[in-house]
């Protein structure tokens, strides 16, 4: 239980990584978004994950405690995404234009 | 300071600070207003202290005769009543900044003077904390030492703290709140809003914010329900139920929140969650306690006397959280819709 608790965490961080450096580095609106919106929902929900699994051999309540971290991540699953479409819908609105590769081809 | 009794420094200042009061409002010049204004927050400080309330006196230094005071300056200079300022000399600069670094370095020459951070001898850690810590189990049944009190042993600052937020709610309606029918004038719309139901509007938002409102107004109840055994209450909770609704109105539209939550029943409520709370100290005053006493209500509610004290915490609660929720969520249609209550975002 531990050490898939600490495996859940230690992906979940990479991910975070993974999203910090893609909201640094990529070129454009959308793509950061697209970045934050992918990788932030999944770590978020690997690291929730890690601590079910870390909750669920101490104490008497880790039942209930589990029971409302899987709610937690179900409602970031719905709701992380759903802003992040929101934000990206707004962009669009508001005239952001997507970036294109120099002299690519359209 | 001296001996006098202190009766006599109460009525000088309360003497000084009607006159201020009038004064203030008597006065035609916003700018020389706003001056005697802060005289007489700095007056409101003085009598502050000398009841001994010194963080309520420094909190009105700071708020009252301070930042609002700068904000009110700042209003009257942008909205062009007066004449900008010329840009003063090198000269004076200097002296304000010396004026500044006094008073400042005056204010540090008292800091040695406080207790250490923690101090287990300091006047607050060792009369009063030990006081709730000991008897609030005792005299309420609610483990949380913070709700009992904010909602009992404080009682009529919470109260006082409700009104504050429903008298600021009826300021805002007041300034912003504009009657559509009246308006032959077209303002310039400063919020744009989008046409009722939007095809090309977002399937997903309307969808999701479907499934999460219900589920954030449980939780808010949950919040509002348990603050007697976890962090929460009624300001809490009455925020998260005010956030549900208000997504209703971003993910949706106005139209749709208002078809529910009409403008009389949304004001309506918000003044009934102060007047559940007053109610419960009234009843209090009827069963021959003190205002906001709960033991008395002992016959009324289930349980001992330390449980009716705990279930009228619940009553109070309710009170703030309905005042919290819908003063903001008639601020939130007051500053979308422009204060037309009938379109925006």
């Amino acid at each position: 239980m531990e050490y898939a608790a600490y495996f859940f965490i230690v992906v979940g961080l990479v991910f975070f990584l993974g999203t910090s450096i893609g909201l640094l580095r990529f070129p454009d609106f959308y793509t950061r978004m697209h970045a934050a919106g992918k990788g932030d929902t999944l770590s978020t929900v690997l690291i929730l994950f890690g601590c079910i699994f870390a909750v669920f051999s101490q104490g008497d309540l880790t039942f209930l405690l589990s029971l409302k971290i899987l709610l937690i991540i179900n409602f970031v699953f719905i709701g992380s995404p759903t802003a992040t479409h929101a934000m990206m819908d707004v962009g669009d609105r508001a005239g952001a234009k997507p970036w294109k590769r120099k002299g690519g081809s359209k | 300071m001296p001996e006098l009794p202190i009766w006599q420094y109460d009525t000088l200042f309360l003497a000084l600070a009607l006159l201020f009061g009038i004064t203030a409002l008597a006065m035609q010049n916003l700018m020389g207003a706003a001056i005697v204004f802060g005289a007489y927050s700095f007056l409101m400080c003085l009598i502050w202290t000398t009841m001994g309330a010194v963080d309520v006196a420094f909190t009105e230094a700071a708020v009252g005769a301070g930042v609002s005071t700068v904000f009110i300056f700042a209003t009257i200079y942008n909205t062009g009543v007066c004449a900008k300022p010329k840009t003063p000399r090198v000269a004076f600069k200097l002296s304000t900044g010396l004026v500044a670094l006094g008073t400042g370095a005056f204010i540090l020459s008292a800091l040695p003077d406080f207790p250490n951070w923690g101090d287990p001898q300091s006047p607050v850690n060792s009369t009063i904390s030990p006081y709730y810590i000991e008897h609030t189990i005792r005299d309420a049944h609610v483990p949380n030492i913070v709700t009992t009190v904010l909602a009992d042993y404080r009682g009529f600052d919470t109260l006082l703290e409700t009104a504050v937020v429903f008298i600021a709610c009826i300021a805002i309606y007041s300034i912003l709140r504009t009657d559509a029918a009246k308006l032959k004038v077209t303002e310039p719309d400063i919020v744009t809003p989008p046409p009722a139901y939007d095809p090309t509007d977002s399937l997903i938002i309307r969808q999701a914010s479907r499934i999460m409102v219900p589920f954030m107004q449980i939780f808010a109840l949950y919040v509002i329900a348990h603050g007697h055994y976890s962090p929460g209450g009624g300001f809490q909770g009455g925020v998260i139920l005010g956030a549900s609704i208000i997504l209703l109105c971003i993910s949706f539209d106005l139209k749709y929140v208002l078809r529910q939550w009409t403008e009389k029943k949304i004001m309506l409520l918000t003044a009934l969650g102060v007047l559940i709370y007053a109610a419960v100290g009234l009843a209090c005053m009827i069963m021959g306690g003190e205002f906001l006493n709960y033991k008395v209500l002992n016959p009324l509610l289930p349980g001992d006397e330390a449980y009716a004290r705990s279930h009228s915490i619940l009553l109070v609660e309710i009170g703030v959280g309905m005042t919290v929720m819908f003063s903001m969520i008639g601020i939130y249609i007051n500053l979308a819709s422009n204060g037309r209550f009938d379109r925006g975002l």
